[in-house]
């Protein structure tokens, strides 16, 4: 009697986990070879040190319990990284890391069949966009560059209200940073967003307002159409006044220009547009292409003085003493100024293919920088090895002058592992 | 006794009013619109107020054999389909909100939107796993009587209303007596087949007290590949209150 009662409670629990809890473990294993770029952002690699080799192990787990009306979420990560340097300050150096850290967590509590609030980390991203996603006043870097690398969560706190099947309204506080560390000249202040999102039968469309902490009021922006079976049309983009990133310009300083935040009080309007398509083939392959007009960037005048900059600071590094700790400050500030993109027109082409053979997903993607003619190349290649096992490899190549965009910091970086899944 | 003969006559009378009912019922069908039959086939396809079921796929392409396991969850138009097997795609979401189709994967940081004629799996397309809305998406230009399987069928010839829809046109076969899709031919804008697909009704799910019958099969045969099959088995069928918080882009949990 009292076993039979024993295998009713465990038949139960077994019944209410499998219904309240998942769990899912991803570990992965992987390797990358990257050349860097012998530039003046990083000469010899004694500026970025970037290490030659890297390999990493990275376990993943991710665990949800949904007690309606309540549901909980964590994803807790850990990643052992080797690291061994070929080229610059710390060649034939190596080390070892690990780091242990709770990427993403959320609790969400449903207050009535329409309303939800919820705080945690996430990584909230939105936007019907690959190249970035310009609408998102929180997020640089939209993960599609390379999906096997995660990208750090960030601390929200949202309310979202449902009003009807069509209409969304959320209230989104980004309290702190995270583990999205951010640096540079933009440092992480609290913002603050209210969304508006529609969805009709063939259509989407969303408009952001957002306040970031001692700046101004910015007014994200994305929508698509379903145009056919095949086709889709989206656009995404953000409206400000100003730029709190850097601009170079000439003065009498050692260099000939320094680095300033030259439209931090700017009223004019900065607008960054988007705009992408995509076509499905019969064969199933899909064809997507972007354009970005990036306003903020820097037109041809600011950038001939950006790499004449940068140039006379990396041709004073080996100077020693205060020159050296200028021109060290100086590639500081033009690695990073700020923009998501240095010049102002973009474009890129994508295709997609999934399922090859039920066995290959493969996807290749070019961006052209339409200003400096410099380019980047990316080949992502998945073979499935069976029901858990996967083999993937992400190639970029970069193409252009050293004194151009996407020739600055790399020549090539190929990344190749194996995906776990249990 | 008395109280015998009058449950001998009340069981008569039943019997009496199920055999005109049987007797009638196609006559009833007969009345119907071609209109009202393609919706009525729809909703034995998902087209409800609310249900839920668990899709096993099993593709056979180029003669490898794949497999899914979907949990969709469809109100009106609208589904959301949870990838549940096996390992390597468990957490995968495809969000449909009408025609607007979006894609989550664990490994991706935002949902990305895809069009409905991008493969799902085999001969499958995204399309396929959603509610079928012919009764919307089609215009019938022809209709004729034809048999399959012995069984006396409608034949609807059936042309996209736009350029919006999975396929450009189909010829749709539907039982006359259950008014259930059992067979599909599916063509490009070329009048060129492409495949073909059977169904099967052994699932039900009940609607308002009614029994309703619903799909448990679709097999789904490419016409240039004859080897290519793809078989869709739907169990776990429930009808159920599904509130527009499931079907929320902010709110998919990733």
């Amino acid at each position: 009697m009292a076993n039979e009662d024993n295998s009713t409670s465990l038949a139960w629990i077994k019944k209410t986990l499998a219904e309240h809890v998942s769990f899912d473990l991803r570990i992965l294993t992987y390797g990358i070879i990257q050349e860097p770029a012998n530039s003046s952002q990083n000469p010899g690699n004694d500026f970025l040190q970037m290490p030659h080799y890297l390999a990493d192990l990275e376990i993943r787990p991710d665990l949800r319990l949904n007690i309606d009306p309540l549901e909980l979420s964590v994803k807790p990560r850990m990643r052992l990284e080797y690291s061994f340097w070929q080229e610059g300050l710390r060649k034939g150096e190596s080390q070892w890391d690990d780091d242990w850290y709770i990427n993403e967590w959320l609790a969400r509590l449903r207050l009535l069949q329409n309303l939800f609030v919820s705080y945690g980390r996430e990584n909230l991203q939105w936007g019907p966009s690959y190249l970035f996603s310009p609408s998102n006043p929180f997020f640089q870097d939209n993960g599609r560059r390379n999906p096997y690398l995660e990208v750090p969560g960030m601390d929200f706190g949202r309310v979202v209200w449902i009003p009807g099947g069509t209409w969304t309204i959320s209230f989104i506080a980004n309290t702190d940073e995270g583990r999205n560390k951010i640096t540079g000249p933009v440092p992480f202040e609290k913002t603050y967003a209210l969304k508006l999102d529609y969805t009709g039968r063939e259509n989407y469309a969303s408009a952001i307002l957002s306040y970031r902490e001692g700046s101004k009021i910015s007014l994200g922006f994305f929508g698509g159409w379903t145009i056919s079976d095949a086709i889709l049309l989206y656009g995404e983009g953000m409206i400000t006044q100003g730029s709190e990133a850097l601009y170079p310009q000439q003065d009498s300083s050692l260099f000939g220009a320094s680095m300033i935040k030259l439209h931090e009080d700017d009223s004019t309007i900065k607008p960054v547009v988007l705009i992408g398509g995509s076509y499905t083939f019969g064969t199933s392959g899909t064809l997507t292409m972007e354009y970005t007009y990036h306003s903020p960037g820097y037109g041809n005048v600011e950038a001939d003085t950006y790499y004449r900059l940068r140039n006379k600071a990396a041709k004073a590094i080996p100077s020693g003493g205060l020159v050296s700790g200028l021109a060290q400050m100086t590639l500081g500030q033009t690695a990073n100024t700020g923009l998501r993109f240095l010049r102002k027109n973009y474009a890129m082409v994508q295709y997609t293919q999934t399922n090859i053979k039920n066995k290959i997903d493969l996807t290749v993607r070019w961006i052209q920088n339409l200003d400096d003619g410099s380019g980047q190349g990316t080949g992502l290649v998945t073979y499935y090895l069976g029901r858990h096992l996967e083999l993937f490899s992400v190639g970029t190549v970069m193409a252009g002058r050293k004194n151009s965009e996407f020739g600055s910091l790399m020549d090539y970086q190929w990344m190749i592992g194996l995906k776990y899944t249990f | 006794m008395n109280r015998h003969h009058k449950k001998r006559d009340l069981i008569l009378l039943f019997c009496t009013l199920v055999s005109c009912l049987g007797f009638f019922l196609p006559s009833l069908h007969a009345a119907m619109s071609p209109e009202e039959i393609l919706r009525k086939a729809d909703e034995a396809r998902g087209n409800t107020e609310g249900v839920e079921w668990e899709i096993e796929i099993k593709s056979i392409e180029g003669g490898r054999e794949q497999n899914r396991i979907i949990r969709v969850s469809a109100r009106s138009f609208n589904s959301l389909a949870e990838f549940l097997a096996p390992p390597n795609v468990k957490g995968q979401k495809m969000l449909m909100i009408d025609r607007n189709m979006w894609f989550a994967k664990p490994s991706l940081s935002k949902a990305v939107p895809i069009s409905p004629r991008q493969k799902l799996i085999g001969g499958a397309a995204n399309g396929d796993i959603a509610s079928t809305n012919y009764a919307g998406d089609y215009r019938i230009v022809h209709t004729a009587d034809d048999t399959i399987n012995g069984e006396a069928c409608h034949l609807f010839d059936l042309n996209a209303v736009d350029k919006k829809v999975t396929y450009d046109r189909i010829k749709y076969w539907i039982s006359k007596e259950r008014l259930v899709g059992v067979k599909a031919e599916f063509y490009t804008v070329s009048g060129k087949m492409f495949k073909t697909a059977t169904f099967a009704y052994e699932n039900s799910i009940t609607v308002e007290g009614v029994p309703r019958p619903f799909i448990s099969k679709m097999i789904i045969t490419s016409a240039v590949m004859k080897e290519d099959v793809t078989t869709m088995i739907f169990r776990k069928v429930s009808f159920k209150n599904i509130p527009d918080s499931m079907f929320n882009l902010n709110l998919l949990l990733r």
